[in-house]
């Protein structure tokens, strides 16, 4: 007895590295599994409000070139918006555009959140961004996130004031896509490595494609709507026994240059989730 | 002692940040990433109490953790470094010299320094990646990214120790 004893007395930083093992690995596992797991990440209040502080004063380096995108990106709504009021007027006199409107509103499931980043990583093989606003401003977990440019990711866990996204360059996100108007859908994945490219698989072999189509969102997973844009085909892969076809794919968003981002909730993924899990069933 | 733990606290906390702030921001060739704070654990006295070497380690890994949203990934990594450490060391002291040293190019010479530095920076980023990827299926990207890092992170440890000795 004695001698078990003094053998534990003397070993007893074997059990310390047992015992620090242990916790980290259920950090490891609880941050993958388990919903609201946000306390050892930038998302807790600590690190979000040292990150935002510091982003405050960065983010004036960029103001420039950020003022020319937005407002691109504006102009292009004014002409898009132009054209729309001027199909509208053509139609005016024959149906009730009031009616219309209030019809459109009222079916659409999306709704839009806005915020800013304030950190970012794209060195890793798990990459995610944080954002300043959390559950207190109305983000839920699975929205997804875009800019003018296009898709960036999807949001994976909340805390009350901050929010962790997780961003294409994700070795577990996946991207329900579909080419131009071709309709043949695929999903969009990130394995590593060079941050300007992902992939895309499981591309049916009937699919019709090309060099510089563009990949957009497929409107398929309630995540997204259909139709923003997500990258440009940069070259296509012949992968010979596969039933499925591979195609690189440059994303649109350059994901170093990341500061403010849309957030799109839907209020019917819900319903749509819950059928879809009664089909499965 | 006491004044000892409050300067290492302090090294820490600033080491953190600069490690968060600058060095985790900062990334090469795709997968290199230099992890400055191990300097830090590499540099603690020999007679450190092996129990204070963990915990040193796991908090550190964890700080950094934190800021970088890999919960528990450095952590585990250090740890194991910090638990391996004082056997690496042992074979790299000269026998001319006293048991209880800390770890510098002075005391060990410069290749003995550096052989004991690269060892450990080696084993952290072998469990790291391993941890990260959770697989063993992808070795070029594993020992791409073990070697990139430990490069790196050699590089910034030789440039403070060609600094401490003219200090």
């Amino acid at each position: 007895m004695q001698n078990i004893i003094n053998f534990l007395i003397k070993h007893n930083h074997w059990f310390l590295l047992l015992v620090l093992e242990g916790i980290s690995f259920v950090l490891i596992v609880s941050f993958n599994s388990y919903q609201g797991a946000t306390m050892f990440t930038t998302a807790n209040n600590v690190a979000g409000n040292i990150y935002m502080a510091i982003n405050d004063v960065d983010s004036y380096f960029g103001l420039k070139s950020e003022n020319v995108t937005l407002q691109n990106h504006n102009k292009e709504l004014l002409e898009e918006l132009q054209v729309l009021r001027s199909k509208l007027d053509i139609v005016s006199d024959s149906c009730a555009i009031a009616q219309i409107r209030e019809s459109i509103k009222a079916n659409s499931a999306f709704h839009y959140h806005t915020a800013s980043v304030v950190n970012n990583s794209i060195n890793r093989i798990n990459n995610f961004i944080t954002i300043d606003k959390g559950s207190a401003d109305g983000i839920t977990n699975e929205m997804g996130v875009f800019d003018e440019r296009g898709v960036i990711g999807i949001v994976y866990r909340t805390s009350e004031n901050f929010a962790l996204v997780m961003s294409l360059l994700n070795s577990k996100s996946n991207l329900s896509c579909k080419i131009g108007n071709s309709n043949s859908f695929c999903s969009l994945q990130w394995q590593g490595g060079d941050t300007r490219y992902a992939h895309l698989i499981d591309l049916p072999q009937y699919a019709t494609y090309e060099k510089g189509d563009t990949v957009i969102t497929s409107g398929f997973s309630s995540f997204f709507p259909a139709n923003i844009p997500v990258g440009i085909i940069e070259e296509t892969v012949e992968d010979g026994d596969d039933i499925f076809n591979k195609a690189k794919v440059k994303l649109l968003v350059n994901f170093s240059n990341i500061s403010k981002v849309y957030l799109v909730g839907n209020d019917k993924k819900e319903e749509q989730e819950q059928l879809e899990k009664e089909i499965k069933k | 002692m006491t004044s000892n733990t409050f300067i290492r606290i302090r090294n820490f906390i600033i080491l953190a940040l600069i490690q968060v702030l600058i060095f985790s921001q900062i990334h090469l060739f795709g997968y290199a990433t230099a992890c400055i704070y191990l300097i830090f654990l590499l540099k603690l006295p020999r007679h450190t109490n092996r129990n204070e070497l963990l915990i040193w380690g796991f908090f550190f890994g964890l700080a950094v953790d934190i800021f970088t949203n890999t919960p528990g990934i450095n952590a585990a990594a250090a740890t194991i470094m910090c638990f391996v450490r004082n056997a690496i060391l042992s074979q790299f002291i000269p026998k001319s010299i006293p048991d209880d040293l800390t770890p510098a190019a002075k005391s060990l010479t410069w290749g003995g320094y550096l052989m004991y530095a690269t060892i450990c920076i080696a084993i952290f980023y072998s469990v790291l990646f391993l941890i990260e990827l959770f697989t063993i299926n992808r070795p070029i990207v594993l020992l791409t990214g073990v070697f990139a890092s430990t490069l790196l992170t050699m590089i910034f440890v030789a440039v403070t120790e060609i600094f401490s000795r003219t200090k």
